[in-house]
């Protein structure tokens, strides 16, 4: 006889008449397919419109070609060689052509008078002049910015005005001296350079910012160098030159864009990636399950499609194009949510970018989500597709085909005769394993990813059904005591057919993602309050000149509210020439990439003659004369500078080099400033140069702001940090990131939901049937809804119990690897327990649409 | 008694009515067992289903034991089935995911207050079922889920039993079985019996044979008797059939 087999065509004519079927169950397939894809497309399309932006406006977003910033102020010697290589042109050829500008970032205290209240603000000064030499600073009323900047002139940004209570047009005081608010700062073209900030944003012109005296010698602020290079300069060369000029600053070409930004983006793309997954996966996991009951409830059709002569491989071609048609379907529905999801993400992204990305149709994350929606949905269906090799047309005849024999061989031979799909199984983590290393763009962090995933399934699978063993053997103990309805529910979770582990597991695995990331949260933020204890500094002095050190002690000793005295600590920046005779060239070849140049480049310094209070001198002995050539180090400091008692350390202190003995080595406590400086020296030989005093102390939280005003009033270029303040920002962007973490995972809880849905929906004929016997019997609506919603219900809270346990243990595992306690959060379990329950039921209830209103004789007449 | 007066029911099917009965009026008295038989689409079952208040009709009046209830609220009618009819169906229609003594347990727990563990009980063991009161319906042969049907059916003591093809899936023995149960109940307790079938045999054991031909009565006779040929004719033993 011929070989022959059904064509493609014909299998996908079959297939498609057999979906057209069951519209109901399938739409809930493909609505569960949809969702990963369109997490995925809308993360990685944002991400990607976003890296676009970057990369297409580098020179704007850093307003210059080249940027180095440093923490100090750049000395006239550094300022000449710098206009030098400009003038010469940076080996073009031609002479000039380059500019340069300084811009300064820094905090400081303003207030808008005759309110005395002061606020932290984040200060730029630059030369308008110059800045930017790229972008645009866009302002309102509109106007340029040398124009806005003029004199004695500010312009702030609307977070100011609207803290403050504040107009255009009115005064701000900054440093002792009055501005007058000129425009509001729209945007400003490199604000994703300056960093987070602390505040509102200030800016005023590099002279005026001479004049408020803010900029004390020995000031930590930032000073960024903007470069506009010749049209034909080598920017990797005048890189090297600008390295070699400012050897301890951070360098910067605008084709890198800015490299912290960029790699956070990464980062973020790849993790936040990694989370879409699961959601992918679990509605792949959900078409598994939805084609395993479909084919399940198909026996019959297979059995006589057999009988007829169709073989294995035809039944087997009709279902993967199916599954394909479904995955496809899916997989476009989803493309076209994760472009809408795309456009939202500014709003949900939005506070935690410095900048507006403009979004282009993401053809490369389309495709991405797409094949990945492909092909997690194949891989997933391939073993309970393979099950059709097994139907034996004999069912035709007869339902009930004889059991093989019982017991643990043919335990073994149900599995031997599963090998096939076992294998698959290996297949998909390992394929898992490949998708996510793609997404993530590391093989590590995929084998993780596929391995830790595969085993927490499992683990919920295993929890979902001992959980509902343990249910069942409560429920024979007890069912008869039982009120009807809540007997009757509850059997039905152990409907044939209803896969209710399963369905438990995957709800579970979107609670237990959701739960985690809040737990995580909430632990992490409550430890950082509990570090705020009344022992420690709650309010941070910063800028304190030498002229002002003693002035502000005494004033301190008068305020109320004072529980912990200002603990003022002097600090002198200087340079490390060598370690035991080693140059920091020579040290940084020797030593790991962890070498902290930068620290040794600019040394922060300070003084005292006896062990500063909270340090603890643990090797050594602290010198009795002032002007000894010797210095004490941190422990933590000696031990990453690989120096002890006796080691040889040459200082550059003000420009003259100086060698010293380390003669102590000590422990600073947290309650104390010591931890901040990397030497500390003896007084005699730092007294008389330039220092920067820095301040804590711990007030009662409520006299902090009468404090503030009354240090303004007297000190105005004091700046103060309330710690209180940190915390709520930290708190504020903490809040963000999860808010985006939890965003995505609320996709995974959509893709459960998806498969509870279609798991209902594949036991709609049997429901149907049971609404109309009940009615039948005389049971009234009431007691029908009474009865399905207590199956949803419990099957929601059993897979929301599922998830808290899991995501508790995993929550529990991380703190105490990051050291931190963990305390069971009882309001966050029951909204997770209730929530779920609540969601199932809604779920459970859409998917049961209609049954209601059937009618006993339309139903009991399809028999 | 149960009364039914001209009562109709058609299906619109695009634009073309389908007749399903066309006008059937009769009188059941308590206690009679009637079998209602005819060809397959000849409207047995819509009109037990009439019967029972699990359809309304399209036009007409269905009354039992004196209520209307072709216009019963839905719950109101839900009421009236779980106190006054037990239901027997061709494929048992147990719910599988209850044993067998709590299927039987649902119509009272529906229906009405207290335990009636004590008649389910007896009734699964009048039934033969004694030892299989835990098992669910997945784990008893055919004749043994009717036969809790059966037991369902009788637990509230309804006055009616309608019963639509009850031997219909099961084989010779096991829907002698079946049968006897249902006379026996006829019998002793004086229950009415409504019983849709084809078998000639199960229908020459009733009282009263009513044979439906497209969507009418064109005979209705008690066993024995001559039959009176026409929906129409008057019935002198009460037995009737209205015009």
């Amino acid at each position: 006889m011929a070989k022959r087999a059904l064509s493609w065509k014909r299998a996908a004519a079959i297939g498609w008449r057999d979906l057209k079927s069951a519209p109901g169950k399938f739409g809930f397939v493909v609505l569960s397919v949809a969702v990963g894809v369109a997490a995925l497309v809308g993360v990685r399309g944002f991400s990607d419109s976003f890296r676009r932006t970057l990369s297409v406006e580098a020179r704007s977003l850093m307003a210059g070609d080249l940027s180095a910033r440093i923490f100090r102020q750049p000395t006239a010697d550094e300022n000449a060689k710098i206009a030098g290589l400009l003038k010469s042109g940076v080996q073009t050829g031609k002479q000039g052509g380059g500019q340069s500008t300084w811009v300064v970032e820094t905090i400081s205290m303003a207030s808008v008078p005759p309110d005395p209240v002061p606020v932290l603000v984040t200060l730029k000064a630059v030369d308008a002049v110059e800045y930017p030499y790229y972008g645009k600073a866009e302002l309102e009323p509109q106007m340029t910015l040398a124009q806005a900047l003029d004199g004695d002139s500010a312009v702030v940004a609307e977070e100011f005005l609207i803290r403050l209570n504040a107009r255009v047009g009115q005064t701000l005081r900054l440093g002792g001296r009055n501005f007058r608010i000129a425009a509001v700062l729209k945007q400003e073209p490199d604000r994703m350079s300056a960093g987070a900030g602390m505040g509102p944003r200030v800016m005023i012109s590099f002279a005026a910012l001479e004049r408020t005296g803010l900029l004390a010698p020995g000031s930590r602020a930032a000073e960024r160098l903007l470069i506009k290079l010749p049209i034909q300069a080598d920017p990797v060369e005048a890189r090297k030159q600008i390295e070699a000029i400012l050897p301890d600053a951070q360098v910067v070409d605008y084709r890198e864009g800015n490299p912290a930004l960029t790699q956070g983006l990464d980062n973020a793309t790849a993790i936040l990636s990694l989370i879409c997954l699961v959601a992918m996966v679990l509605g792949a996991i959900g078409v598994a399950m939805a084609m395993h009951a479909h084919l399940e409830q198909r026996m019959d059709m297979l059995a006589i499609l057999k009988a007829v002569g169709a073989g294995s491989a035809d039944l087997l071609r009709i279902f993967l194009l199916q599954t394909l048609g479904l995955g496809l379907a899916g997989g476009l529905l989803g493309v076209a949510a994760g472009v809408g999801l795309m456009e939202a993400m500014p709003a949900v992204f939005g506070k935690l970018l410095p900048v507006h990305a403009s979004l282009q149709f993401p053809w490369r994350s389309v495709a991405a989500g797409l094949g990945t929606g492909l092909l997690t949905t194949l891989l997933f269906c391939l073993p309970p597709l393979l099950d059709v090799r097994g139907v034996r047309p004999v069912l035709v005849l007869r339902r009930l085909v004889e059991p093989g024999p019982q017991g643990w061989r043919s335990w073994l031979a149900s599995w031997w005769a599963r090998r096939l799909q076992l294998g698959i199984g290996a297949l998909v983590v390992a394929a898992l394993g490949g998708i996510a290393w793609a997404l993530s763009d590391s093989a590590k962090v995929g084998g993780w990813f596929a391995f830790l995933f595969a085993v927490a399934l499992l683990v919920l699978l295993a929890m979902a059904a001992v959980t509902l063993a343990s249910l069942r053997f409560l429920l024979n103990r007890v069912r008869l005591h039982l009120p009807s309805f809540m007997r009757h529910g509850l059997s039905n979770l152990y409907r044939p057919g209803n896969q209710s582990a399963a369905v438990m597991a995957a709800l579970g695995t979107g609670v237990m993602l959701i739960l985690a990331v809040f737990l995580m949260q909430a632990a992490l933020l409550r430890d950082l309050r509990q570090t705020a204890s009344p022992k420690l500094p709650n309010i941070f002095l910063i800028d304190v000149s030498s002229d002002e050190a003693a002035g502000v002690k005494e004033f301190f000793r008068h305020q109320p509210g004072i529980t912990q005295p200002l603990d003022l600590m002097p600090v002198v920046r200087g340079r490390v020439i060598s370690l035991n005779g080693k140059t920091l060239d020579q040290l940084a070849q020797d030593k790991s990439s962890h070498f902290p140049r930068q620290m040794l480049e600019s040394a922060e310094m300070s003084w005292a003659d006896a062990p500063p209070d909270g340090d603890k001198l643990t090797h050594g002995k602290w010198w009795s004369d002032a002007n000894a050539a010797e210095l004490a180090v941190g422990e933590g400091v000696a031990q990453r500078l690989h120096v002890g008692v006796g080691s040889a350390v040459d200082l550059d202190i003000g420009g003259t080099p100086r060698t010293l003995k380390v003669a102590a080595i000590y422990r600073a406590d947290g309650q104390h400033l010591g931890a901040r400086v990397t030497f500390v020296l003896p007084s005699g030989l730092l007294k008389n140069e330039p220092a920067t005093w820095y301040g804590g102390a711990h007030v009662d939280p409520k006299q902090v702001p009468a404090l503030e005003r009354a240090l303004f009033a007297a000190y105005p270029t004091v700046t103060v940090i309330n710690l209180a303040d940190v915390l709520l920002r930290i708190e504020t962007v903490v809040d963000e990131i999860t808010f985006v973490v939890r965003f995505l995972a609320g996709f995974s809880i959509f893709a459960g939901l998806m498969i509870l849905a279609s798991s209902i929906a594949s036991t709609r004929f049997r429901r149907m049937r049971e609404a109309v016997v009940l009615k039948t019997l005389g049971a009234t609506r009431m007691r029908i809804v009474q009865t399905f919603s207590v199956e949803f219900s419990v099957l929601g809270l059993l897979a929301g119990s599922v998830g808290v346990v899991f995501a508790n243990l995993l929550t529990r595992v991380l703190l105490h690897k990051l050291q931190v306690g963990f305390h069971i959060e009882w309001t966050a379990t029951l909204v997770a327990l209730l929530g779920t329950a609540v969601l199932a039921t809604a779920t459970g209830w859409i998917a049961s649409y209609r049954i209601l209103g059937l009618r006993p004789l339309e139903v009991l007449r399809e028999e | 008694m149960i009364e039914v007066r001209d009562a109709r029911k058609w299906i619109q099917n695009g634009a073309r009515r389908v007749d399903i009965l066309k006008g059937i009026s009769l009188t059941i008295p308590a206690g009679q067992f009637v079998a209602i038989v005819g060809a397959s689409g000849s409207g047995k079952s819509t009109l037990l289903g009439l019967l029972a208040g699990l359809d309304t009709p399209s036009s007409g009046e269905i009354w039992l034991d004196g209520t209307p209830i072709h216009n019963l609220a839905e719950a109101d009618l839900a009421a009236v089935r779980g106190s006054k009819i037990g239901f027997v169906f061709q494929s048992y229609q147990l719910i599988a995911t209850l044993t067998a003594l709590e299927n039987v347990l649902l119509p009272f727990e529906l229906n009405v207050a207290g335990s009636g563990l004590k008649q389910a009980r007896h009734l699964l063991d009048a039934v033969g079922l004694a030892e299989r009161m835990d098992h669910y319906p997945v784990q008893l042969s055919g004749g043994e889920q009717q036969r809790v049907a059966l037991a369902r059916a009788f637990v509230v003591d309804p006055p009616i039993v309608m019963a639509d093809e009850p031997t219909g899936n099961l084989d010779s023995s096991n829907g002698r079985l079946v049968l006897d149960l249902l006379l026996e109940r006829n019998r002793n307790a004086g229950t009415t019996l409504v019983l849709v079938t084809h078998d000639p045999e199960v229908a020459s054991r009733a009282d009263r044979r009513i044979v439906l031909k497209d969507g009418q009565i064109v005979e209705d006779t008690l066993p024995g008797i001559a039959p009176h040929g026409t929906s129409d004719a008057a019935d002198p033993a009460e037995t009737s059939v209205h015009g």
